[in-house]
């Protein structure tokens, strides 16, 4: 396995920041590297917490929809569990869960009584959007 | 992908059939984060004299799928006006000279268009001409400049909406994952639609500070990327110019430049338009869900398109992150001072 993988990546980075681009003769090639090494960077940080993120955005949607779904199709859903960790599972079950929140919080929208059910939708998106914040490109 | 020398080459080529003399590039070089279109500066040397041109090829894929005559024919209309753009010169369809259509300008010569070295004082001063150039662009009329050869021309009451309308299409067909934020924030729009546009204008479309040129005086010499040019409400552009996105360094000046309230005065004064508050509010709730429609389209087209330019990266990542929380802070029941300020 490659050891310490994000760390790997962002050292790659490092390489072509400060040993590469000033070798580079044409301003073009000079930006294009630098924004390579910051996305790299920011892969990297996705790399090393990028699915721990996920799975607290999972956990915290089970949590609101268990207390609202209605039918067994919704349940099921919601109950499902994760088949393995790897990028692309976790990002399917994010992404079907995802679709169920965006239909019932469209729900909660437009009855009264599920208020409360709105004010959790809006604060899960709000530690969403702090969760997967990216930091390593300013 | 082209050469730096097939370019050169193929330019010359070019404009020497076009006028019939010969042409030697002298000098070519390629602007980094052109969005839409790969754009290269070149200095020519034509019988003898030496004059600068700027030259934008298709790319494969780009951030935002656009035609290059609507660009080309919205700079060729407002050229003559009051209104600073470059020059058209050609626009080339045929694909024999450099595998894409391109087309040509004429250089604005001396010019930047980071404002971050400036001082104090030049900032006030751009901004008041950023401002009064809104402004100005928003009381012509768009029919007289032959603008409804280009563009459909939407009625007052429909000017919102239609916008609203295809900007969700994008996002419906390019989202890789589900965008929650931005469909609660089109469900907020679709029902609270502003009143109709005091008047259908020229609206730029990508109306922010970095989109235009301005000299040593910090006087702006031209207005670039009209290739989101539309007609519609000229609250568009005022709310595009003002959002978050590009002002995070000064969240309380309007595009870096002067306070947001003296921008939008200027603007009043120019345009011989209201801002009104609850208007506008819906326009710059609407310009960030626009923007994330573009920043997930750049996604898709990176992920899903031939072209791997970092620049669609850094936007579909980086910007759709930071779009998404502004919409949150306007949004969200525990609004921010940005959202109670929208």
């Amino acid at each position: 396995m490659i050891p310490l993988t994000d760390q790997s990546l962002r050292n790659l980075s490092q390489r072509i920041l400060v040993t590469l681009l000033p070798e580079f003769s044409s301003e073009y090639a000079m930006s294009d590297a630098a924004s390579l090494a910051l996305l790299m960077n920011a892969i990297a940080d996705e790399l090393a917490e990028g699915i721990q993120r996920r799975l607290e955005d999972i956990v915290e949607m089970q949590t609101i929809l268990s207390g609202c779904v209605t039918t067994g199709v919704e349940r099921d859903i919601v109950e499902r569990t994760l088949e393995s960790y790897t990028l692309k599972a976790v990002n399917e079950r994010h992404d079907e869960l995802t679709k169920l929140l965006v239909i019932w919080h469209e729900k909660s929208e437009s009855d009264d009584a599920l208020a409360a059910l709105a004010a959790d939708i809006w604060h899960y998106l709000r530690h969403h959007a702090n969760r997967h914040a990216i930091t390593a490109i300013p | 992908m082209v050469s730096l020398d097939q370019v050169t080459a193929s330019t010359e080529t070019f404009l020497s059939e076009k006028w019939g003399t010969p042409v030697t590039v002298t000098e070519i070089k390629k602007i980094f984060g052109g969005a839409s279109r790969e754009t290269y500066r070149m200095q020519l040397d034509v019988d003898g004299e030496s004059r600068g041109i700027i030259l934008r090829r298709d790319p494969p894929s780009s951030l935002i799928d656009t035609e290059r005559e609507l660009e080309f024919g919205a700079y060729a209309r407002i050229f003559p006006t009051d209104i600073p753009v470059p020059e058209t010169l050609f626009l080339e369809n045929d694909k024999k000279y450099l595998e894409q259509p391109f087309s040509i300008m004429s250089a604005i010569d001396d010019c930047q268009t980071d404002v971050n070295p400036l001082s104090d004082e030049q900032k006030t001063k751009l901004g008041h001409e950023k401002y009064t150039i809104l402004g100005r662009l928003a009381a012509k009329d768009p029919l007289l400049l032959g603008f409804d050869e280009l563009l459909s021309v939407p009625d007052v009451d429909q000017c919102a909406l239609e916008q609203l309308a295809y900007w969700q299409g994008v996002i419906e067909d390019d989202e890789i994952h589900p965008q929650p934020i931005a469909k609660a924030a089109i469900r907020w729009l679709w029902k609270n639609p502003p009143p109709p546009a005091q008047k259908v204008s020229i609206v730029h479309g990508d109306y922010r500070t970095g989109n235009f040129l301005f000299d040593k005086n910090a006087q702006i010499t031209g207005i670039l990327d009209w290739e989101m040019c539309h007609l519609g409400d000229p609250l568009e552009d005022l709310a595009w110019s003002m959002d978050p996105l590009w002002t995070m360094a000064a969240p309380e000046l309007a595009g870096l430049l002067i306070p947001q309230d003296e921008a939008v005065s200027i603007w009043e004064r120019e345009s011989g338009l209201s801002c009104d508050p609850e208007a506008f509010r819906w326009w710059r709730i609407f310009v960030s869900v626009k923007a994330v429609a573009i920043w997930i389209s750049s996604s898709e087209d990176f992920e899903k398109g031939q072209s791997k330019d970092s620049i669609l990266a850094i936007a579909g990542w980086v910007m759709t992150d930071r779009q998404n929380r502004i919409l949150l802070d306007y949004l969200a029941p525990d609004t921010s001072e940005q959202g109670r300020a929208a």
